[in-house]
């Protein structure tokens, strides 16, 4: 590490803390947000997820897949 | 005169063969935990066991949870309960990977010791920063947060000495891959009959040539890495294809993370502007689930966007997103394949027979992957009571391994990356247009093929 580094390491840490504690959670409180928040809390919805392992639930196959899928006409 | 006081190498086997090692190991631990404690009655229940069996490995890995306002709150599940061990435990996962990396690769496992405890700290730091709850609801993932964090250090603050002898980027997230295998199954594939299998099968992979030859002919981006990585992640499931793709065709650090960000970036606009889109032009909900199910590149954007056009709307879209997710092993497999026999052969002269060339380029982790896809895709098809076997070992425990090996990957590669080698390509905005070029197609042939099938061929077959 550099001789300035605990000192600007210092900067990024506290940067990182006045945008995550106090810009983000700000912005959260915004009506709109807080609208799309509280609409994926309610329906247990993880947007993050990058795999379905990921969401709370598994996706279920469709009831009608087994019993009512035809082949056309 | 090489110094006597220096300790002799060891030998040691190569990366990829670490990987596999290491990543099956893991897998083969997970199977046999899970099934050492499956439940005595409803075994074969997917109403009792939704999620799959449950796995005492899952006491020993997870990741800070949502917040607000008090990032201490990251510490307590939403019942209320500490998850401050499992999280401590799940970096001590990273940290026992990369001494095993390291001591079956040949270096001294002590040496590594101190720097992968730095980068479990960072990639739990990552996962913090990923769980605030604005950054968490709107889709923007922890690859982008442990890249910024390692960026941030790397070029603000520099990378300590004993740091940088843990660095082992593609290490962890080639192990990452292996351990990923086991959530990828074919068996998947049918999930949603033939309509789905049209959606996926017929859309993805020509979005995904079409979207690479023009990238590499038409806007002629210097790089054929970069351009691959950009087609996969837009046309197939975003950053776990991005991942896969960009390990199978060797892509630069710097060309991953920018086709990562791109990709976040567009899904979180897809994600807001779909729903009211597919509202506005009165498309059925069943189509619209699955137009988003093809063309947003998250998983869990996409049932996002899904489920506010209705419930039904919300299922399509994840399972022909899932669908996406089951096939990265064949992809990554045919780009491999594709990048060891033709892509990397233009640049050097053959001294051998062209099989026993591409085989020598062949990134062998990619068969540690595939084999770990196959034998949980056969074990999952054998019977309900195996499905939730499989399920439970990687709900558990291996998706949350994976995503604690991709985190602290991310780090590694955000300290190492140099933007600077990117500048004059990021200049000419050629990436950019490849991105909205191929989503473009990728939205129009979507439509059109999620209208054939859920709208008109099989319409009858998808009315409730």
């Amino acid at each position: 590490m550099s001789p300035g580094g605990p000192l600007r390491l210092a900067a990024v840490v506290a940067g990182l803390g006045v945008v995550w504690c106090g810009g983000l959670p700000w912005i959260g409180r915004c009506a709109a947000v807080a609208r799309h928040v509280a609409e994926m809390e309610s329906r247990e919805v993880n947007p993050s997820a990058m795999v379905y392992t990921e969401l709370e639930r598994l996706p279920v196959r469709p009831r009608w897949v087994e019993t009512r899928v035809i082949l056309w006409p | 005169m090489p110094d006597a006081r220096l300790p002799t190498p060891r030998p040691g086997l190569p990366e990829d063969m670490v990987a596999t090692i290491v990543g099956a190991a893991l897998v083969a631990l997970a199977l046999a935990v899970t099934w050492s404690a499956r439940p005595p009655e409803n075994a074969a229940s997917r109403a009792a066991w939704p999620k799959g069996w449950p796995t005492p490995l899952s006491r020993t890995i997870d990741k800070p949870q949502t917040w607000a306002d008090d990032p201490l709150a990251a510490l307590h599940d939403k019942q209320g309960r500490s998850v401050a061990v499992p999280i401590i435990l799940g970096g001590a996962w990273v940290v026992a990977v990369a001494v095993a990396g390291a001591a079956l690769g040949g270096r001294t496992a002590v040496g590594v010791l101190p720097g992968a405890v730095g980068l479990a700290g960072l990639a739990a730091s990552a996962y913090l920063l990923a769980a605030q709850k604005v950054i968490h609801f709107y889709n923007l993932e922890y690859p982008l947060w442990a890249l910024l964090l390692g960026i941030l250090i790397g070029n603000v603050v520099g990378v300590p000495a004993w740091l940088r002898r843990a660095l082992a980027g593609e290490y962890l997230i080639k192990t990452g891959l292996v351990v990923f295998g086991a959530e990828v199954l074919f068996s998947r594939l049918l999930e949603l009959g033939l309509p789905g299998l049209l959606t996926s099968w017929v859309v993805t992979p020509v979005v995904l040539v079409v979207t690479y030859w023009v990238g590499v002919h038409l806007l002629r981006i210097p790089s054929k890495a970069l351009c691959m990585v950009v087609s996969a992640d837009m046309s197939v499931c975003g950053v776990s294809a991005a991942i896969a793709t960009g390990a199978a065709c060797r892509a630069r650090k710097e060309e991953l993370s920018l086709a990562i960000g791109l990709s976040l970036f567009f899904t979180v606009i897809m994600m807001v502007a779909m729903p009211p889109v597919i509202e506005w032009l009165g498309l059925d909900p069943v189509v619209g689930g699955a137009w988003i199910g093809g063309t947003i590149d998250a998983t869990g954007a996409v049932v996002a966007a899904g489920e506010s056009l209705g419930k039904e709307a919300g299922e399509v879209a994840a399972t022909v997103k899932m669908i996406q997710n089951s096939m990265i092993g064949i992809i990554a497999f045919a780009v491999a394949v594709y990048w060891a026999g033709w892509v990397d052969r233009a640049t050097g002269p053959r001294r051998d027979s062209l099989l026993a060339e591409a085989w020598g380029r062949f990134p062998r982790f990619i068969l540690g992957f595939l084999a770990a896809s196959l034998v949980c895709s056969w074990l999952f098809s054998r019977s309900p009571e195996f499905a939730l076997w499989i399920d439970g070992s990687t709900t558990g425990f291996t998706s949350r391994l994976r995503g604690w090996l991709f985190c602290a990957g991310f780090v590694c590669m955000g300290l190492e990356t140099n933007f600077r080698e990117l500048a004059p390509v990021l200049a000419s905005g050629r990436p950019l247009a490849l991105y909205v070029g191929g989503q473009c197609l990728n939205l129009a042939l979507s439509l059109a093929m999620a209208s054939l099938t859920f709208g008109w061929l099989f319409r009858k077959g998808v009315e409730p």
